[in-house]
């Protein structure tokens, strides 16, 4: 544990004067930026204060599942309970949270539920409290048995944990299709978010390692596959692909089983899994070029196998040094999932953009709107890149 | 107490490694026995490095012959996995796993080639940890020690696969003079107890001590061979006389 170092009230002083006050261009500065800073919040309080959130009130269940059937309006709780369950369980089991972090946690829990709540829903969002909550719990209570008793319930734990987080974008897709469930170009507003970058992220990263591997390699043919395959997709915007894959995808898919009709959904996904991996795949060789060659000698000379060679010697290692470049991309996808709107889908930011154009009395409330939408993307986005950190700190142990 | 030599183990004909036009190997003739202990000397740039990693294959040859424990190294992919199990190494750089527990460093090759199980591969490394004299070090990761450390448990990893012939470049060059020791002992351990063993090494007291045979390289070829004794008392060759009273 670090000691924290003896406050000096004098020094605390003298650096502040130094620093804000110190030259005349400093001065010049400090009065600028508190001028500056000043009008910012005074403005943003006027706004809050006269601020009508009716619209986002009235349009609670477009923003978070677009034009999902009212009937179908259930199939988000299982949702949204498994979500939690396993997200909770998995903060347990792995982290060892403060208590202001978990107080952090719990709060980016309670801002969209407060917004979005309702009386009607109050048992399904005591459900989901209870469901956190209690996996949360559960798995601390199992962590504690293991290291007071030598066993491998945490291993377990964790096994289980890892299975359902790879298995939960299927258990999704069963959810919202199972009984004959709404098309899925219906799916929409956050939940579309989070499903397309979910399944761009988990599809994208194995392809994205695949190609930094091949493009990595010595054998001609496929370097320069992956080569091409990586400067292609980054060589268009995301539009272009999204916008190719709508006019073009059809065209080109035999009609077999419908295949050629296939939803425009995941036609998105798609895109945006292969999308996602030319990006990962450059992250991940930048890593790849960071091992030292001895390590690969040293692999070789054991006579460890190529495929052994690279999954616990090299890719680990190479991860590990990407980590934050890693999550950006994830974060960077997150926020490009936005752009299916021009598929004529409807995500989180085309309901924040539409809502308020629907009924003449919501006229000029958009801001309301798209700070709702922003504020949920920079939960998620705020949530990814503080998993990052704490990852990066987890296997801080074992650096050379 | 005089060990007893025994049959061919390696054996290196007329071998050629190039970089690119530049030739570091020009055309090596050797021959390495069971039980030997052999000490590659020269000056920096000789070719010391490239020859050893040229029998384990970490750098191709491009012509010449070598056979290590009856097997061909070639193109084929078996043969270089036989050579391979059989041949342990020991970098400068130690080379250890960054990521991986000192045990995991060293029950990885023996379960993951070998097929031995967990149990089974703990045991052997606790075993090779208790003779390179750091059992207690097991569950650390290797940034965790000290380099003399590292270099120990680089040589138990290499043991672990239970290899007929170690290979060493340069084991101790990279450490300082407190840890060199501890380092040798292990190797002088190791000698004594017959391993077949290649050293680039630039300790001589250490190499007169265990040593066999001396091969001195220069430019890419074996200048000179001979026990520790022909050399010291009288080297032939100008090149190795003028190599010797350098470092000596
Ligand atoms: N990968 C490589 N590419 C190009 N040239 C190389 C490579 N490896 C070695 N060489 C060259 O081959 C020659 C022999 O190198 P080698 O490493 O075998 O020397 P050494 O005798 O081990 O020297 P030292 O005592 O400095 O380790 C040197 O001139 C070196 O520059
Ligand atoms: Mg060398």
């Amino acid at each position: 544990m670090m000691t924290m170092p003896k406050i000096n009230i004098n020094e605390i002083k003298n650096w502040t004067i130094n620093n804000f006050f110190g030259s005349k261009l400093n001065l010049l500065l400090t009065i600028f930026s508190t001028l500056f800073i000043v009008y910012i919040i005074s403005s943003f309080i006027s706004f809050l204060s006269s601020a009508e959130w009716e619209v986002v009130a009235l349009n609670k269940r477009l923003l978070l599942l677009g034009r999902l059937p009212a009937e179908d309006t259930w199939r988000a709780w299982p949702i949204l309970w498994l979500f939690s369950s396993i997200l909770c369980s998995s903060i347990g089991a792995w982290g060892n949270p403060k208590k202001s972090e978990l107080l952090f946690i719990l709060l980016a829990f309670l801002m969209p539920a407060a917004i979005f709540f309702s009386m009607s829903y109050i048992v399904h969002i005591s459900i989901t409290i209870i469901i956190g909550v209690g996996s949360y719990f559960s798995s601390r209570i199992i962590k504690k048995i293991s290291a007071i008793k030598v066993v491998m319930y945490l291993d377990t734990l964790k096994k289980i944990l890892i299975s359902l987080w790879i298995l939960l974008i299927p258990l999704v897709f069963i959810v919202l299709l199972i009984g004959g469930g709404p098309k899925p170009n219906l799916w929409g507003g956050f939940l579309l978010n989070i499903l397309l970058a979910s399944v761009a992220v988990v599809a994208g990263f194995p392809l994205g390692i695949l190609m930094a591997i091949g493009r990595s390699t010595k054998l001609p043919v496929i370097k320069t596959a992956c080569t091409l395959y990586i400067e292609t997709i980054r060589g268009a915007p995301l539009v272009a692909w999204l916008l190719l894959a709508w006019f073009v995808l059809p065209k080109f898919l035999p009609n077999f089983y419908g295949l050629s009709e296939i939803s425009v959904v995941i036609r998105a996904m798609i895109v945006l899994s292969f999308f996602a991996s030319a990006y990962i795949a450059e992250v991940i060789r930048g890593g790849l070029q960071s091992i030292p060659k001895g390590q690969l000698e040293a692999a070789d000379a054991l006579n460890l196998s190529y495929f052994n060679k690279m999954r616990i010697i090299i890719l680990p290692q190479a991860i590990k040094v990407v980590i934050p470049a890693i999550v950006s991309t994830f974060i960077g996808i997150f926020k490009d999932t936005s752009l299916v709107f021009i598929l004529a889908l409807t995500d989180l930011l085309q309901v924040g953009r539409i809502i308020p154009e629907q009924d003449p009395k919501f006229f000029g409330k958009q801001i309301e709107a798209l700070l709702v939408v922003a504020s949920l993307f920079w939960i998620v986005s705020v949530a990814l890149s503080n998993l990052s950190s704490k990852i990066e700190k987890n296997l801080g142990i074992g650096t050379r | 107490m005089k060990k007893k030599i025994g049959k061919e183990i390696i054996s290196a004909e007329n071998v050629v490694k190039k970089f690119g036009e530049f030739e570091a190997l020009k055309g090596i003739t050797a021959k390495i026995f069971e039980k030997e202990v052999v000490v590659v000397l020269g000056p920096s740039g000789s070719g010391k490095s490239t020859f050893i990693r040229t029998i384990n294959r970490l750098e191709p040859h491009n012509s010449g012959k070598i056979v290590v424990d009856g097997v061909e190294i070639n193109d084929d992919v078996k043969n270089l996995q036989k050579v391979r199990s059989n041949v342990g190494m020991v970098f400068q750089q130690f080379n250890l796993f960054p990521h991986l527990s000192v045990l995991r460093n060293i029950t990885l090759a023996p379960q993951k080639v070998k097929g031995l199980s967990r149990v089974e591969a703990n045991d052997v490394a606790m075993s090779l940890l208790e003779r390179v004299g750091i059992p207690e070090q097991a569950e650390k990761f290797p940034s965790q020690l000290s380099g003399g450390q590292q270099q120990r448990v680089a040589i138990a990893r290499a043991l672990a696969m239970q290899p007929k012939i170690m290979l060493f470049d340069e084991p101790t060059s990279a450490l300082d003079t407190e840890m060199i020791k501890e380092v040798l002992e292990v190797m002088t351990e190791l000698a004594e107890s017959g391993m077949t063993m290649i050293c680039v090494t630039h300790e001589m007291g250490f190499a007169r001590s265990v040593a066999d045979r001396f091969l001195f390289f220069d430019e890419g070829l074996i200048v000179e061979e001979g026990t520790p004794e022909h050399f010291f008392k009288n080297p032939k060759e100008e090149r190795t006389k003028l190599f010797l009273s350098q470092i000596l």
